[in-house]
């Protein structure tokens, strides 16, 4: 769902009260700057016949199930395994919570903390919603029975708010004999001895653990070499499995039908026993992986699939006398495999690290930059996200695109905050289709700041070392960024342009 | 009688058509490059395009190697990879630019998502994901009508 601010509607006359885009835009400000409790009734009050309108609307249903799932999650407590706080806070980046629900999550405090009195802390949080709900909804049909139930709490809350006993008499106190001093030495030369023993231990470990280690979980460790696997692969794939193995399939499968014509087994045997030796071009392939990677051990003997590939090319390199004369022996065995074994490269490749560029990515963004000091006493005017539906995905690890996008979000707060207002912040995600069919994501991180900022001052990391790690995670997973004049956009001042290509 | 033209940078596609192909392709013409693609495109009836070109050097790849430095932040080593990675693409963009409409085949895996965009790009343009000549012959064969 393309979620659109303030298109198609034009802005009300000015006697009639500020316009609907400007009355969406306090009413996100009162959510998502100032967390306050009374922005679900200003979203709910934006027109729903408008676009902005739709939008409130729409984040407030994706907000809800996650907040009633967070209050069964504390009444489940320790019996279910959805974890309150991250459904909360996912729902909190979303949208306000409908008032009515602050009872529900004041009883299940309330019982959470009947179940364990020892903890004060649930009648705490049970007190402060029902607060909050008699507050907010005075005159809810709900309203007595919750002033009645926090009333009940009152008198345990001033239980346990109430002054600590007096403490008992002073005794007399006797001073104990002074210790006799003890040499210390030997036990730092154990401790030291401890660690040193500790750490070799670990390093052992850990050496073994790299050795017999798959592609496949070495991948899920290690998401920095997917480029690199990415590219090991496709050359592995490209330059033996298809047009060594994967040519000869017809021909493989006419010797093993006993009719392959001579041009066919001359072409089989040039392909498969021409040039380079077929083990060594394997053994090859390998060893550029081994010394891309790291790996101390042989990929060949740690990853069962290479394993059982090798096998394979074995078995075709001794099998050239057979194949010259005719006789295909278990050639289509051999072939079958390696074909197998280009699938599941294939399928690995797929699977390597994918993020959806989407709304609650860029909302996690803004909430963590608008967490740091800095950039939270900045008084901003707007946050604009606008995400499509389906989100793109992109091959990038989600805490390195968090990364680039939290310093160029940073960036971007600050500059505005340097100026006068309005002191807004947009991000949205948009594709393009390249001549080679492949798609580019562009992500804008758009600001009003009017400061010169250029790409050059980014890669020659000028402003910020932040930017520094910026360019270089860019760097491994092919990005780019790149600042781009909004000249045709009198919302904005400019756009920091963050570029990857699109996962298929 | 019917021409295909093979377009790669080695000689693989060509010894493939010729062995496997030639039952429906009485001639088979060999392109490893852009110009001498566009040259030969005329006299061809069907295309077989390899997608990469990592043999070919470099001052002979068809694309806006500036345009995708910048793409790659300025790494033209990069870009200059990335074209050949890609050159096969690159090149029908060419063919399709002077008008040269013929079904093509890449043999390459591609995603769903990819040809469908290649399709919308190029129009008549299929893929195999690996050298299957029945295939092959019945993708140009639809792509023709």
């Amino acid at each position: 769902m393309l979620l659109t601010l303030g298109c198609g509607e034009r802005a009300a006359p000015a006697d009639a009260g500020p316009s609907v885009a400007t009355q969406w835009a306090e009413a996100r400000a009162l959510w998502y700057i100032d967390r306050d409790p009374a922005a679900y009734q200003a979203w709910m009050a934006v027109d729903p016949g408008t676009g902005e309108g739709r939008e409130a609307r729409a984040l407030l249903a994706e907000a809800e199930p996650l907040y009633r799932q967070g209050i069964d999650a504390v009444r489940e407590d320790a019996a279910g395994d959805a974890d309150p706080r991250a459904l909360f806070e996912r729902a909190v980046r979303v949208a306000p919570m409908d008032p009515r629900l602050y009872l529900p999550l004041a009883r299940a405090f309330r019982d959470l903390g009947r179940r364990s009195p020892d903890n004060p802390h649930h009648f705490i949080r049970a007190a402060e919603y029902y607060r909050k709900f008699i507050v907010l909804l005075p005159h809810d049909g709900q309203a007595e029975a919750a002033r009645a139930e926090l009333a009940e709490l009152d008198p345990d809350s001033e239980r346990l708010f109430a002054p600590p006993p007096t403490p008992p008499p002073e005794a007399e106190v006797i001073p104990a004999a002074a210790p006799a001093p003890v040499a210390l030495w030997p036990l730092w030369v154990a401790f030291v001895a401890l660690v040193l023993a500790v750490a070799a231990v670990a390093v052992l470990l850990s050496r073994s653990r790299r050795r017999r280690v798959s592609l496949e979980t070495l991948a899920e460790r290690r998401p920095e070499l997917h480029p690199a696997i990415t590219y090991l692969v496709h050359s592995l794939r490209h330059e033996l499995l298809k047009h060594r193995i994967g040519a000869v399939g017809d021909a493989v499968s006419a010797l093993d039908a006993g009719h392959a014509t001579d041009a066919q087994r001359d072409f089989l045997s040039s392909r498969l026993y021409g040039g380079e030796p077929l083990f060594d071009a394997w053994r090859g392939h390998v060893a550029s992986f081994e010394r891309a990677l790291g790996l101390e051990d042989d990929l060949a003997r740690a990853d069962p699939s290479f394993r059982s590939a090798e096998r394979a090319v074995e078995q075709i390199a001794k099998l050239e006398a057979h194949v010259k004369r005719g006789d295909p022996g278990a050639l289509q065995r051999s072939y079958d495999t390696l074909r197998r074994f280009d699938v599941q490269l294939r399928e690995l490749v797929t699977q390597l690290t994918r993020t959806p560029v989407d709304g609650a990515l860029f909302r996690d963004v803004v909430d963590e930059v608008r967490g740091e000091y800095a950039a939270g006493q900045v008084p901003l005017d707007e946050v604009v996200i606008r995400a499509p539906e389906p989100a793109p995905e992109i091959e990038v690890f989600r805490v390195d695109l968090v990364l680039v996008l939290k310093n160029v979000v940073r960036n971007a707060i600050l500059a505005v905050g340097d100026e006068e207002p309005p002191r807004r912040i947009g991000l949205d995600v948009e594709t393009q289709l390249e001549p080679t069919g492949e798609e580019t994501v562009l992500v804008h991180v758009r600001d009003t700041s009017p400061a010169e900022f250029t790409t050059e001052d980014i890669y020659a990391r000028r402003m910020d070392r932040g930017l520094g790690l910026v360019t270089a995670a860019l760097g491994r997973y092919e990005g780019s960024i790149a600042v781009e004049p909004t000249e045709d956009d009198a919302d904005w001042a400019k756009s920091v342009v963050i570029r990857f290509f699109r996962a298929d | 009688m019917a021409t295909l033209l093979v377009i790669e940078d080695g000689d693989e596609y060509e010894e493939f058509a010729r062995l496997f192909l030639s039952p429906r392709y009485d001639e088979v013409l060999a392109a490893h490059t852009c110009d001498e693609a566009l040259a030969q495109a005329g006299e061809a009836d069907a295309l077989l395009i390899d997608l990469r070109f990592e043999r070919a050097p470099n001052d002979v790849l068809v694309g806006d190697l500036a345009g995708a430095a910048r793409r790659f932040g300025g790494d033209e080593a990069r870009a200059a990879r990335w074209l050949k990675e890609q050159q096969g693409t690159l090149i029908l963009a060419a063919l399709r630019e002077a008008g040269h409409a013929q079904p093509a085949v890449f043999v390459h895996d591609f995603t769903e998502r990819r040809r469908k965009n290649l399709e919308k790009l190029y129009a008549r343009v299929g893929a195999v994901p690996a050298f299957d000549a029945a295939r092959i012959l019945a993708t140009l064969e639809e792509l023709g009508r």
